[in-house]
């Protein structure tokens, strides 16, 4: 009885912040979108607040659909969408023990909608212990999914990069070079391992690139005095 | 005789790496590099006495000549001890002055340059963001994103020279952002230089993260 008593007053700590947050989503969306689409959105929106979920991105997500001229069932479907996914990864992250706020939720819906899997997300979460940002880890894990890297090199370039000691802002440099390192020809896979490589050989405090790696036209010459 | 040796080995040998920091199929090769090294560096150099004699004498001789000595004390670097003495309010003073500098110079935005990614421009709780778009047949362009609700006439681009850059500097809020640029009002174009994500459309968004360290797109 006194854990059931526990969970219903963590539940209630964490969902309580998330669905104060709600706004009139009705208001905010009336004229930009179809009324249609009004009605549909606020009833999702009700819906993921009384779960804890955040509603901003849904917002959002709506008022990007009439901006773009979508059709009204596409921009339900969207906002369908977005929601399942939000609920999928505060679950996945409630479940894992992590961090459960707007941000860190909506980081996980990004990197499940990528193609990371329930378990990864809780891997990257945990694995973001401050300075790290949940929420940044998993956002960029999202674009390095979606730049191609397998979600298993994302995992294990990210937790790389985070137990050698790099900076967290280093965190946002990863999906830019594996960016250049597929330029030069590798797959997004390769490039990723390379950069994994980097990370955990290279002394904290420097980029984590592969060994000899420079940005295009800034290669070293070579120094005389070294053998 | 020429070795090229890896380049973590060569970072073994300028000292910033140790041999336990290289990864175990190079520590044989690494181990090596320090064993040609030492022996270089370690080989006797024995100096006649009449060699040191005869340094010691020019060194001598030329300290003695009065026109080096005067030239010494014109470019030679030398150290000098400076007391102030001073009341506790002009150092106060001096401190505030310097930090308002320091607060001008970051909030200033910075001059126009090209490219199509967004740079942190700015300190404090929104950060300077420039968007630049090629786009030389466009009639306008503009940003639309979470940062404006989508809306895009919010934030118009303007042309930057005549070569087909348009460019615009906002201040956004630390966060996460997506967005995407709109050329004639109806066509919706991600960033080139971002990887993206998913609009849920069938389409891409560019994202930019905005921390109190600056902006990078994602």
């Amino acid at each position: 009885m006194k854990q059931v008593v526990v969970t219903l007053a963590l539940t209630a700590l964490v969902a309580l912040p998330l669905a104060a947050q709600a706004p009139d989503v009705a208001a905010r969306l009336t004229g930009r979108v179809p009324p249609e689409v009004v009605s549909a959105v606020a009833g999702i929106a009700a819906s993921a607040a009384g779960r804890g979920l955040p509603v901003e991105p849904l917002v959002q997500k709506a008022i990007e659909g009439g901006a773009k001229g979508k059709p009204a069932d596409r921009v339900i479907a969207a906002v369908r969408a977005l929601s399942d996914q939000l609920a999928a990864a505060a679950d996945a992250l409630r479940s894992g023990g992590g961090r459960v706020d707007a941000d860190v939720v909506e980081g996980g819906a990004y990197a499940l909608g990528a193609g990371l899997g329930v378990k990864q997300v809780q891997q990257l979460a945990r694995a973001s212990h401050p300075p790290y940002d949940a929420a940044l880890t998993l956002r960029v894990a999202a674009t390095l999914a979606a730049l191609g890297v397998p979600p298993k090199n994302t995992v294990d370039l990210l937790e790389g990069v985070i137990s050698a000691g790099r900076s967290p802002s280093e965190l946002l440099d990863l999906p830019s070079e594996v960016q250049a390192g597929v330029a030069q020809g590798a797959t997004p896979a390769q490039a990723a391992q390379g950069l994994g490589r980097g990370a955990a050989h290279a002394p904290p405090g420097q980029p984590g690139r592969p060994p000899g790696w420079a940005p295009p036209g800034q290669q070293k010459p070579p120094n005389p005095h070294k053998p | 005789m020429t070795e090229t040796f890896h380049s973590l080995v060569k970072r073994l040998l300028d000292g910033e790496l140790s041999l336990s920091d290289l990864p175990p199929e190079l520590r044989g090769e690494g181990a090596e590099a320090l064993r040609l090294l030492g022996a270089v560096d370690r080989a006797p150099v024995a100096l006649s006495a009449e060699f040191e004699t005869r340094v010691m004498a020019e060194v001598r001789r030329r300290a003695r000549s009065p026109i080096r000595r005067v030239w010494r004390g014109l470019v030679e670097p030398r150290d000098i001890e400076l007391r102030l003495r001073v009341r506790p309010w002009v150092v106060w003073g001096a401190a505030l002055a310097a930090a308002a500098a320091v607060a001008l110079l970051l909030t200033r935005p910075p001059q126009a340059s090209e490219g199509a990614r967004p740079m942190r421009v700015a300190a404090g709780d929104s950060v300077y963001v420039r968007f630049v778009l090629y786009a030389p047949t466009a009639r306008r362009v503009a940003v639309a994103g979470t940062f404006n609700q989508w809306d895009q006439t919010a934030s118009p681009l303007a042309r930057v020279g005549a070569g087909g850059v348009w460019a615009i500097t906002l201040a956004l809020p630390q966060g996460h952002h997506q967005y995407a640029f709109v050329v004639d009002g109806a066509q919706w174009v991600p960033d080139p230089a971002a990887p993206g994500v998913d609009d849920g459309f069938g389409r891409r968004n560019s994202m930019v993260a905005v921390t109190a360290r600056g902006a990078r797109i994602l």
